[in-house]
């Protein structure tokens, strides 16, 4: 439970102390290698809680997006069309699915906890 | 909720490396965001008027420096003329002690035979000649100054100036006004008028440009200048 935010908080500090510098231009593909990353990672949450979890299945999945979606980007930014768009759409709409369904999850874990608790108690009395 | 136990690492694993391209992007945007073409109008509005107050403020301090200079300069260029003015006091002063060589125009005066020439005949003549205003005087090759000893000599049986035999012919050289010069040595019952009752004839030439040399070097050991 405290994995992801452990390795967020460190991924955090190592990116703060390394302060590693990204041309303006650049900026807007790692952008959206960001947004891919955030999907990916809170896909693979998602999947726990479905207990579909699969190793290989997010750390392709992260680093396939991430770089797919710079890539598509500096397409578009070539080819004059803003296929960016795309990629924030798309990876925008499943993040929020992904974090519906974790905190639905979590909600429901929460209830199920609540109503054993309960009847424990009932059945105590 | 995890029947799956392997799912730790590489959660952790994507997460470290999303918290690493968060902050890393995080990082570049704040940069980017400061970069010119991103700021507002007003934000570019008040950074143009600041510059350009810093930039009034830099070239009243240009001008100010560029005054100075020309100050500085104009101190220098005065103490040059001072220092040239100076030079120029120095050289007229050696003229007058007779220490460096001068030419310019004035009369040659020559004396051909020593038979009865006394000290006091040249002694007469070079009088007339300073009378007459005559800047410079040499007899001979050597300088008259105004610490020349001009003197019998009895132990070379000679007319000695400062210690030296004055030689026959000998030519008296001043520079001076030629005509003022000759006029006041021809004068009627002056120097060369006496000199005819001892049959000594000096002829006087007037030259347009007479060398004469300089005299030693005047030592002054006791003397200061008064103070006012």
């Amino acid at each position: 439970m405290w994995v992801p935010i452990v390795g967020l908080l460190i991924g955090l500090f190592i990116g703060w102390a390394l302060n590693i510098p990204i041309p303006g231009v650049y900026a807007k593909y790692l952008s959206i290698a960001v947004l891919a990353a955030l999907d990916s990672s809170f896909g693979g949450v998602k999947s726990i809680f479905e207990e579909k979890f699969n190793a290989a299945i997010l750390l392709t999945g992260f680093f396939s997006n991430a770089l797919l979606a710079a890539l598509l980007a500096y397409l578009g930014d070539q080819l004059g069309v803003d296929l960016y768009l795309a990629a924030v759409f798309a990876f925008g709409v499943r993040l929020f699915q992904n974090l519906a369904i974790i905190r639905r999850e979590l909600l429901s874990g929460w209830a199920k906890k609540r109503r054993a608790l309960k009847e424990k108690r009932d059945s105590d009395e | 909720m995890s029947k799956l136990s392997n799912w730790q690492t590489p959660v952790f694993i994507t997460f470290l490396l999303l918290g690493l391209l968060i902050t890393i992007q995080f990082r570049s945007q704040q940069d980017y965001l400061r970069d010119l073409p991103q700021r507002t109008t007003d934000d570019l509005y008040t950074i143009l008027s600041k510059t350009s107050d810093k930039k009034n403020e830099l070239e009243k301090e240009l001008q100010n420096l560029e005054w100075q200079q020309n100050l500085l300069s104009s101190d220098v260029s005065a103490d040059e003329t001072v220092l040239n003015q100076m030079r120029e006091d120095i050289t007229r002063q050696k003229m007058a002690l007779g220490t460096v060589p001068v030419d310019g125009p004035g009369v040659a005066i020559t004396i051909e035979s020593d038979l009865s020439i006394t000290e006091y005949d040249l002694i007469d003549i070079i009088n007339e000649l300073w009378n007459s205003k005559a800047e410079a005087i040499a007899v001979n090759e050597r300088r008259i100054t105004s610490w020349s000893k001009i003197y019998w000599s009895e132990q070379a049986m000679a007319l000695t100036i400062d210690g030296g035999k004055v030689t026959f012919p000998c030519t008296i050289r001043a520079i001076g006004d030629p005509e003022r010069l000759q006029s006041g040595l021809e004068l009627l019952g002056g120097v060369l008028d006496n000199l005819k009752f001892y049959n000594i004839y000096p002829t006087v030439e007037k030259k347009d440009k007479l060398e004469l040399p300089a005299a030693g070097q005047y030592t002054a050991k006791h003397l200061t200048p008064k103070a006012d």
